[in-house]
């Protein structure tokens, strides 16, 4: 516990002091303004038959900031590591890899978490600043956050497993995005073939785009819940044993 | 301390590392040679648990490198090729940190940065950026890397590549200084070095052990260690069956120099010495002598005889 915790410190000091974390900070901040803004253009043309939680989290440019946000954040994890040798000094302290792979992982998912604080803050203005009673609830506030938190476990894990492929940042980060994508896609399958295809409850299960839409409607269900954990497991376990091959037998 | 049997490596269809066996005992100083691309940073990077062993068993103080390693890891202080660190670090931070990772913290993490920082000169650069300092700086940051956990075991990988001549004498005492307390395994290119520092040396080449013994053995056991050459006045037809007829004697070969006198080459076998022979038998014979050497080998030449491809 003690070595993940200096870990996992050292980490976090590499998001934050240097300019690479408060930049990514500055952009999430401006696009949550951004999809934000645009939300309530829509609610201000004409009635909105969603919450503004929705809305906001169901524009293509949430999607399209959002996965930006995965590979920018983990790209660097493993991969600088081993482009610059430092991870043969790491592995050969006497440190366990797990500690290596949760200790980065966590690092890199507190900093995503960090990066919401401003949207949620956003919808807490929105009650001070206005007289209006808020187009939204806090349950369907509080279904969003969670929604944000699931997702990012998954595909923080995904970037770490990406960044453990390659010593080179730009492929880790183009991995990540792949994988992203395809799982956006997965989402997708029954909006584009109907849901009368013969895999289609599956597909539906791994759709990120229904996880969100049920959530910030205020539907908390435990299936997302366990779909997400179990996957970020299985990631973070694959991405150890990537690691950790030096100790397989042959 | 090391006990190495039939270790190996291969990359691929490469083998790198080819059944190699040797020990090391504690309290050695041990140079371990070869030409480029010989195997010796594969084979140290399996002692130190970063590679795994295609075949092959160490162990380390004991304990299985690769079923103990973590216990391994403890005992070592390893210094890579290259000297990889954390650019973004400052001195004094990286070498806490990696204090830290090896289990040291509160006042004796506090003492041993300092302690290090000391003997490895970096205390006027403790709070400089790692990727501000020179080479040789960067390279003392990774020995003292390397010395914090205070390990029974230091595994250098060309701990003085690429410093300049008082930086190479300077870490050379400190390895000498060093070797009381520790157990040092280092690969370099410098023999000199090696002549001055290690009592044992180990020569691979192509993955494969070609020697390992003491330097004075090695010196002493190489081909040309037996040579011995004699100036004499006296002609060559006369002097060269003589000689020749000694036991250990393989061939002489003589040549007339510019003066008149000749100069002979006298091959004799390895650890023999043949000047008290040749000098007992100038005297008896009255032959006029200025010269009588025998030649005394480098570690240089028992590597390039070793290794030497053709
Ligand atoms: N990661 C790798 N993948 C494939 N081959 C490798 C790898 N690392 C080393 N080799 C090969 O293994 C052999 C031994 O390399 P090694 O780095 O151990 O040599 P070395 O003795 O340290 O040489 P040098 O004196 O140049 O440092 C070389 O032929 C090298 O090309
Ligand atoms: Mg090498």
């Amino acid at each position: 516990m003690r070595i993940f915790r200096i870990l996992f410190f050292k980490e976090l000091k590499a998001y934050f002091f240097s300019p690479f974390g408060w930049l990514i900070l500055a952009f999430a901040a401006l696009m949550q303004g951004f999809v934000l803004t645009e939300a309530l253009e829509a609610f201000s043309d004409q009635a909105q038959r969603e919450n503004l939680v929705f809305v906001t989290f169901s524009s293509p440019l949430f999607w399209f900031y959002f996965f930006v946000l995965f590979p920018v954040l983990t790209m660097r994890l493993f991969s600088e590591e081993s482009r610059s040798g430092t991870l043969e000094g790491l592995l050969t302290a006497p440190v366990q890899t797990w500690q290596v792979v949760l200790s980065k992982f966590s690092a890199s998912y507190l900093t995503f978490l960090i990066l919401w604080i401003p949207a949620f803050f956003h919808f807490y203005l929105f009650t001070i600043l206005t007289d209006v009673p808020p187009p939204f609830s806090k349950g369907e506030v509080g279904g969003a956050m969670i929604a944000i938190a699931l997702m990012g476990l998954l595909f923080t894990a995904c970037g770490c497993l990406a960044s453990a492929l390659t010593s080179s940042q730009i492929i880790a980060g183009l991995v990540c995005l792949g994988l992203l994508l395809v799982h956006f896609f997965l989402g997708a399958v029954t909006n584009i073939f109907g849901d009368t295809i013969p895999a289609a409850p599956l597909f539906e299960f791994v759709s990120s785009q229904n996880h969100l839409r049920d959530l910030t409607r205020g539907l908390v269900d435990t299936r997302p819940i366990a779909y997400y954990l179990s996957t970020t497991a299985f990631f973070l376990f694959l991405t150890y044993h990537l690691l950790d091959f030096r100790r397989w037998k042959p | 301390m090391i006990e190495i049997s039939s270790l190996s490596k291969s990359y691929g269809r490469h083998l790198a590392v080819d059944k190699i066996s040797f020990e090391v005992t504690r309290g050695d100083i041990v140079g371990f040679l070869g030409p480029n691309g010989a195997g010796k940073t594969t084979t140290l990077r399996m002692l130190t648990g970063f590679l795994p062993p295609t075949s092959g068993a160490a162990r380390i103080a004991g304990k299985d490198i690769f079923r103990e390693s973590l216990e391994v890891r403890r005992r070592i202080g390893y210094m890579p090729e290259n000297v990889p660190l954390y650019v973004d670090m400052r001195v004094k931070e990286y070498l806490r940190f990696r204090g830290a990772l090896k289990g040291l913290s509160g006042s004796r993490l506090r003492k041993r940065t300092a302690e290090v920082m000391e003997t490895c000169g970096l205390t006027d650069v403790r709070r400089k950026m790692i990727k501000t300092l020179s080479k040789g700086y960067r390279q003392r940051v990774g020995l003292a890397d390397a010395l914090i956990h205070e390990p029974d075991l230091l595994i250098l990988d060309e701990p003085t590549n690429g410093l300049d001549p008082n930086q190479i004498r300077a870490i050379r005492k400190l390895i000498q200084n060093l070797g009381d307390k520790h157990t040092i395994l280092l690969s370099t290119h410098i023999l000199s070095e090696v002549e001055m520092t290690c009592n044992k040396v180990v020569i691979i080449d192509g993955g494969k052990v070609k020697a390992a013994d003491t330097p004075s053995n090695l010196v002493s056991s190489m081909r040309q260690a037996g040579r011995v050459t004699v100036e004499l006045q006296t002609p060559k037809n006369e002097v060269e069956p003589i000689i020749s007829s000694f036991d250990e004697v393989t061939r002489v070969v003589g040549e007339t120099l510019q003066d008149g006198w000749n100069r002979f080459t006298v091959f004799a076998a390895p650890k023999t010495d043949t000047r008290l022979k040749i000098g007992n038998l100038a005297a008896e014979k009255k032959w006029p002598l200025r010269a009588l050497s025998r030649r005394v080998g480098t570690l240089e030449e028992v590597f390039v005889e070793l290794t030497r491809k053709d």
